[in-house]
């Protein structure tokens, strides 16, 4: 997810003591609530599939609230089988949040002033969108001339609203999702496909930087033929991951 | 209600998604990752994701392909929400149209 911009609702440092708490947790609810509203279709889309896939509403809850991370829990679900493959999809999830190494590590010079017991509980609900706020903030008010930059109740106004809707919405769609009945037969099938595509849409840095999806798709769709079971998405994701490693030679 | 299997496989995914959001504060933060290794890291996601959904990619019945195609276009240049209905609806109207 690109950073938010527009500007910036806080006086500078020159003409301003510090805002109160209350009102940079207000800030940052209010910069997260457009995404907010964006999430609900797909939380309760996530939330139907999983009861369909024989989750109840309180396994939603806990998956939802605990992991907290959207992509992952869409490729758990797709891949959900009663009893579930614990290595397949825990080893899928890592893979699906390995971004988050990146994003911790870009965040990481803006947390300095932050103890590591407070730092290390922020950390738990980083998701794309409070990493992008919190980020593109403390950017925005270092250039200002904030010290410190990083404002840690605007970052957790926002995670937290995030984290709140995503979880509550999940859990209503797995609660609701069984009085729909069978909803692949009115091209429910399609939904996750429509959310990945968003999702990648979101990711998406030129068709050069695409290209190993393009070989994780033709491998994954060629296993998934050939071979039974769900060996295709491992299949797929570690060849686009070598053609990652491969193509990245000819840069440098 | 609650499994035992499906909330150890919960706790666990939690646990490395954890693991991902404070490993790249801890280990990374002051150092500088190879073009390799960041390029691999930018690609898995959309790797993992594609690899998930590539069934449908060949998918037997004509009217889903369809549907996806016009997915895909969707998705390409219109928000999470109107992507999802258009979607559900031309993969539903499909498959009462077409065999």
């Amino acid at each position: 997810m690109s950073p938010p911009d527009g500007s910036l609702p806080f006086a500078t440092p020159e003409t301003a003591s510090a805002p109160p708490t209350s009102a940079e947790v207000r800030r940052g609810v209010t910069a997260a609530t457009p995404v907010l509203l964006g999430m609900l279709p797909a939380a309760l889309v996530l939330g139907a599939q999983a009861a369909q896939k024989g989750l109840s509403s309180v396994e939603v809850l806990l998956m939802t609230s605990l992991n907290f991370a959207g992509g992952s829990e869409f490729a758990a679900i797709q891949l959900w089988t009663s009893p579930p493959h614990i290595l397949l999809i825990v080893a899928i999830t890592f893979l699906v949040n390995s971004r988050h190494l990146l994003m911790g590590a870009t965040l990481a010079p803006f947390l300095r002033h932050l103890p590591k017991r407070k730092a290390l509980p922020a950390l738990f609900v980083m998701c794309d969108e409070s990493w992008a706020f919190g980020l593109a903030d403390a950017k925005a008010r270092h250039a200002a001339g904030w010290s410190p930059a990083f404002s840690l109740p605007y970052y957790l106004g926002s995670a937290l609203s995030v984290l709140l809707v995503w979880a509550t919405f999940t859990t209503l769609g797995a609660v609701v999702g069984p009085f729909l009945g069978d909803i692949e037969a009115y091209g429910f099938g399609m939904a996750f496909p429509a959310i990945f595509l968003v999702l990648m849409r979101g990711m998406w840095r030129g068709f050069r930087a695409a290209r190993p999806w393009l070989v994780s798709l033709g491998v994954a769709a060629g296993v998934h033929l050939l071979v039974p079971g769900a060996w295709y998405v491992p299949a797929g994701a570690l060849a686009g991951l070598a053609a990652a490693w491969l193509l990245a030679e000819e840069r440098g | 209600m609650i499994d035992a299997v499906t909330v150890l496989t919960i706790v666990l995914m939690a646990a490395v998604t954890y693991l991902t959001r404070i490993g790249g504060y801890l280990l990374l933060r002051d150092r500088r990752l190879g073009p390799r290794a960041s390029a691999v890291m930018e690609a898995a996601p959309g790797c993992v994701l594609i690899s998930v959904i590539a069934p449908a990619f060949v998918s037997d019945r004509p009217a889903d392909l369809i549907a996806l195609a016009v997915t895909v276009l969707a998705a390409t240049r219109l928000p999470m929400l109107p992507t999802v209905l258009i979607g559900v609806a031309t993969a539903g109207l499909l498959r009462h149209l077409l065999p």
